[in-house]
């Protein structure tokens, strides 16, 4: 499994720890991507969101989960071999000529959460779930990628950091600056991109994270005692302005073209008490995607 | 889980399906998600397949430590006389599968050792041990010494276990060589074939220690089991040196070490947890099955594998000192046949000149 069984063809992509290549896996003429992971540049050897990509890429097959094909080394370089995957929502959700219906939303959630369930039932948590890290493949099957933050679940007397989650997809609780959380946290995340998905611009694009704040509460009401337990507790909550949770009226305002069991769906997701949240399983399980519009046949969505 | 929820609860138990759901519906199961996991994958054997696995890794390094051998022995075919050859022959005598082994084990236990004393977390301390002993299912002592990994196997464990400690404080408490631990890193990575993720028994524990509590509410004593719960997590560590990890799920080596601690607990939990007793019969038997994808496991069954994983759990790992020195020795004398006829010579010396003290060789 040397490098000759794979080809770097073009630089996709440079971030801080990888930079990304196109390639082809010589054996089979398979298109691929190969994260190239920078280990010179780290005093203390491997990168941490190296091992933790590959930690967990590791455990994880699944239909909506990127594939790590193969991972080989080449001139001290770690290189991670992932399935090719030519784009992502982000880039759906930007592009004003693709027009998407509700059944492509749908389809597109319950592939993120199944992707996301298959997680958390191996008790793991995503942390930076976002469009930008749903990625399509040429057949149009969301994969969830991406694990450079990824967790196990913690035990009990686990301390974490709440510096997770890209800042817009950031629950409340993590906003809050929990040292304790759950894989509710990604619940929430996908709630933000659905909401996203049927606006078609950030629904809740905080400038800062104080900014973040303001704008979550803005949107869903401040959380208060009665509906989260001790929620006032949390040292950021005193300086809070109080706001409403939103009507149903206004929600449906809002987000002209859900239904009923979309908004429910969207609201359990976007539940302020996390312990109340829906889980993943409660998603999957959700009238939304038991009522018409049946999700669309991913491969019959133009997303280019 | 409590008698007034059975009673109020309490589903007929015919198992055709489950309301609101299609008939064929069947979630995963735990064992299904555990057989999906790298532990499994890789680090799951038969006894036959470990010890095939261990013959093979010690096999290749006898050979080439043998050719090694007689490449030395050629290339000073003039040099060398007929006594120093001999004793290159008898002395520098590759290790086998066995003496391996026991290295490895006592190696095992100075990363345990180690890593306690850094103050590291239980999980971690197991990581480390578990990444260490794995390394060596792939490796050969003959080929790099126990020694040089200890420090790369801790050090990686912690950056796995999300417990990022920065080499040179890492070095600074361990007095390691920075250039050393960082230099294994990859070579343990790809030996440990990148699966980082380890699955310990300590989960599992705490899941039977708040069920026991439960099945068994108001006939066990909490500062008993809180007592047993830190005697147990001991025992697992322990656990974690033996090669029950290979042939053991997780949870089973819980039990296991459960039943070692205290049997009559642990059986009449088992016992109620299966069969349940004449009031909430029904009710036991569904919790048995519950989030099994309806697979019931046979009691008996179970309670064979348990003890038959303690019996392996109890066997002491421990090499007595003087043995290990001796195959410590014998490696050293295989990669530097050198050494061991200075050694000779020396000796040879000291015993025309009694008055001069022998030496012992530095042999580690």
């Amino acid at each position: 499994m040397s490098q000759v069984e794979y080809t770097k063809e073009r630089k996709v992509g440079e971030g801080t720890y990888a930079v990304v290549y196109l390639g082809t896996k010589q054996s089979s003429g398979r298109k691929i991507a190969v994260k190239e992971i920078k280990t010179s540049e780290f005093k203390d050897g491997l990168d941490m969101s190296a091992i933790r990509e590959v930690k967990y890429l590791q455990e994880i097959q699944h239909e909506n989960v990127i594939e790590l094909i193969d991972i080989f080394l080449a001139y001290d370089n770690l290189n991670l071999v992932l399935e090719f995957l030519p784009s992502d929502l982000e880039k759906v959700i930007k592009d004003r000529s693709i027009l998407f219906t509700p059944a492509d939303i749908k389809s597109w959630m319950l592939m993120t959460l199944r992707g996301v369930h298959h997680c958390h039932r191996n008790f793991i948590l995503h942390r930076d779930l976002k469009p930008n890290n749903l990625l399509l493949s040429p057949e149009g099957i969301i994969k969830v990628a991406d694990f450079g933050l990824a967790r196990t679940f913690p035990s009990a007397q686990e301390i974490l950091t709440s510096n997770v989650v890209t800042r817009w997809y950031r629950a409340p609780e993590l906003l809050f600056g929990a040292k304790h959380y759950t894989s509710a946290v990604d619940i929430w995340s996908a709630g933000v991109i659905f909401a996203e998905l049927m606006l078609r611009i950030p629904y809740l694009p905080g400038q800062n994270d104080v900014d973040q704040i303001e704008v979550t509460f803005r949107a869903l009401g401040t959380p208060t005692d009665a509906d989260w337990p001790d929620v006032s507790f949390f040292s950021a909550y005193n300086k809070l302005q109080i706001y409403p949770p939103p009507s149903r009226e206004e929600l449906r305002r809002r987000f002209i073209a859900a239904s009923e069991n979309a908004l429910s769906f969207l609201c359990g997701m976007l539940t302020m008490n996390p312990q109340k949240r829906w889980n993943a399983v409660e998603c999957l399980e959700s009238d939304y995607f038991k009522e018409a519009p049946a999700p669309s046949d991913p491969f019959s969505i133009k997303i280019s | 889980m409590t008698t007034v929820q059975a009673n109020a609860v309490n589903i007929p138990s015919s198992k055709k399906g489950i309301p609101g759901k299609p008939p064929n519906y069947k979630r995963l199961s735990d064992d299904d998600l555990f057989r999906h996991s790298s532990q499994y994958r890789f680090w799951s054997f038969t006894p036959e397949q470990l010890e095939q696995r261990r013959i093979e890794v010690n096999a290749q390094a006898v050979q080439s430590i043998e050719q090694d051998l007689r490449n030395f022995i050629d290339a000073r075919s003039t040099e060398l006389n007929e006594e120093e050859i001999k004793t290159i022959e008898n002395r520098a005598v590759p290790v086998n599968m066995e003496e391996e082994l026991k290295l490895v084990n006592l190696y095992a236990k100075k990363v345990q050792t180690i890593a306690q004393r850094l103050n590291l977390p239980t999980e971690i301390v197991a990581t480390s041990i578990t990444f260490f002993r794995r390394f060596y299912l792939e490796n050969s002592v003959m080929k790099i010494e126990p020694k040089a990994i200890v420090l790369t196997t801790i050090f990686l464990a912690c950056k796995s276990e999300n417990y990022f400690i920065g080499i040179d404080s890492f070095c600074e408490k361990t007095r390691g060589d920075k250039e050393q631990v960082l230099k294994y890193e990859f070579p343990l990575l790809e030996s440990l074939k990148f699966s980082l993720l380890s699955h310990h028994p300590y989960r599992p524990l705490h899941g039977f220690f708040l069920d026991i509590q439960a099945v068994l509410h108001g006939k066990v004593d909490l500062s008993y089991m809180g007592h047993i719960y830190d005697r147990c997590k001991k025992r697992i560590t322990d656990a974690l040196l033996t090669d029950a990890v290979y042939f053991y799920s997780p949870p089973q080596i819980t039990l296991a070490v459960l039943m070692l601690e205290d049997e009559a607990l642990t059986t009449r939990y088992l016992e109620l947890k299966f069969h349940g007793n004449d009031t909430n019969q029904g009710n036991a038997e569904d919790e048995a099955s519950r989030g099994n994808g309806n697979v019931t496991i046979q009691l008996d069954k179970l309670m064979k594998i348990v003890t038959n994983c303690s019996k392996l759990i109890e066997k002491p790992t421990t090499v007595p000192v003087e043995e290990a020195k001796s195959i410590a020795a014998r490696l050293y004398f295989c990669q530097n046949p050198d050494d061991l006829l200075k050694k000779m010579k020396k000796r040879k010396a000291d015993e025309q000149d009694s008055s001069v003290p022998v030496k012992k060789p530095k042999t580690e």
